[in-house]
């Protein structure tokens, strides 16, 4: 029974104390007190996924591979080629070139734009435990990355950066419920938001501001940036819309549009550390195409 | 000690392979709270508590996130608490903490009104969890429990 009692008393002042801690947190926001651990936790942890990236990075590809074979079954006649290749470059360590193959598309829509970027390797994720969406890249303050700057990759848009420590940073996604991006239809003015829905980053919802405006699933989406290219840089390719709710009597219209970056399977990344003299408007979008 | 050490490591691995890795229907198991649960099961409330309170502290730092400091401290607190009293037999100590913990992440995110905490979450996204971590529980709950079966066998 004394026991029980004393267990008892303990998780009380516990109790208390995380939800004091929260407390503060919530209010003070930025000039939170408990930055300096947030700090020591991220430096210490981030070298420590730093450093073992390179020995878990096989077994991640490995396993993403393989969970992937059920839902390519469709795509068989482009997979066979595929499979050839990918099992040849398996081989001979073809991997490594499809790394910088990806580098290269990621700089090459960083030269079609004008944004100046520092690519970045993807070294951990959350999802669990938490709700939230979010990376960490292995690129830091010490190569000119700071809080609210974009991240993409080849494709398109991936998030903005939340937190910096000196030589890794903390990227909240696009599919996180939390962020927002402004965003505008390819051609149009019609501008609107997109948020994320969780659903690991397969849709996002795009809300357009004008309940009017013609919206058709294949419309693409590209970002409308925000001042002094903080935190998101004008004309970066979103996504491709799916499908168009049909929401009578609301002031705002809702699509989900499918991101052009794979969000599940991201690993190459940029940080735009310069936003471009004058926005690229539809430049950097994607050819068209079908479904892709 | 062997508990705390556990804990970083499923911290380490969780952010590190499992969240990378795209499993059907967009979840992934959460090993914390099993490694929480697992060094927690036999040692009793008040010892269990304060391991459940600390790794939650290591949950809030750890790189990336995005939430508040406090939340899991709040959620693994009361989780160890109740993993180390025990409730019944292990197993279904194991199954009302595994329960329990999204549960209570997602009144504590409700409080703070986190716009991550939606009804959706509840209905998608946290039963995913509870599926995937209770399919992966006995093998990690026997893998942190390593040794000390002979105590909660009982």
């Amino acid at each position: 029974m004394r026991d029980s009692r004393r267990a008892r008393l303990i998780l009380g002042v516990l109790l208390t104390a995380a939800l004091i801690i929260l407390t503060v947190d919530h209010r003070t926001g930025d000039s939170s007190p408990l930055r300096p651990l947030r700090a020591a936790g991220s430096y210490l942890f981030g070298t420590a996924e730093q450093l073992s990236g390179g020995v878990v990075r096989p077994v991640t590809t490995f396993v993403q591979a393989i969970l992937a074979a059920p839902a390519a079954r469709e795509h068989i006649e482009a997979l066979k080629e595929e499979n050839a290749k990918l099992r040849a470059g398996l081989l001979t360590g073809k991997l490594d070139a499809e790394r910088a193959k990806e580098l290269q598309r990621l700089l090459g829509l960083a030269g079609t734009g004008g944004y100046k970027v520092v690519p970045g390797n993807v070294i951990a994720r959350r999802g669990q435990p938490g709700f939230e969406e979010a990376v960490q890249i292995d690129v830091g303050t010490n190569d000119g990355v700071r809080p609210e700057m974009t991240v993409l990759n080849g494709d398109g848009l991936v998030g903005r950066v939340l937190h910096a420590s000196s030589r890794t940073s903390t990227v909240v996604l696009l599919s996180d419920p939390a962020s927002a991006v402004g965003a505008r239809l390819e051609k149009g003015k019609e501008i609107g938001v997109v948020h994320g829905v969780g659903e690991n980053g397969r849709l996002v919802q795009f809300r357009l501001l004008d309940s009017t405006a013609p919206l058709s699933r294949g419309g693409r989406i590209v970002s409308f940036g925000s001042q002094h290219g903080r935190p998101y840089v004008p004309g970066v390719p979103i996504g491709v819309i799916e499908r168009v709710e049909s929401t009578p009597g609301e002031l705002t219209r809702v699509a989900y549009a499918r991101p052009y970056a794979d969000l599940t399977a991201l690993d190459v990344v940029g940080v735009v550390v310069e936003p471009p003299r004058r926005d690229p408007r539809d430049a950097v979008l994607p050819p068209k195409e079908g479904s892709r | 000690m062997i508990g705390g050490v556990s804990v970083v490591l499923a911290l380490l691995a969780q952010v590190m392979l499992v969240n990378r890795v795209p499993l059907p229907a967009g979840g992934a198991p959460d090993l914390v709270l099993l490694a929480v649960v697992g060094a927690a099961l036999g040692r009793g409330a008040a010892p269990g508590a304060v391991l459940g309170f600390f790794a939650g502290l290591l949950v809030d730092v750890m790189p990336p996130s995005a939430h508040l400091v406090g939340q899991y401290a709040f959620v693994l607190a009361l989780v160890g608490y109740v993993a180390g009293r025990g409730a019944g037999g292990p197993v279904t100590t194991v199954v009302l903490c595994v329960l329990m913990a999204p549960l209570l992440a997602a009144a504590v995110g409700g409080l703070i009104s986190d716009p991550r905490v939606t009804m959706s979450t509840l209905t998608e996204q946290v039963p995913v969890t509870v599926v995937y971590t209770l399919v992966v529980s006995p093998i990690l709950v026997w893998l942190t429990a390593w040794g000390r079966q002979a105590r909660f066998s009982t």
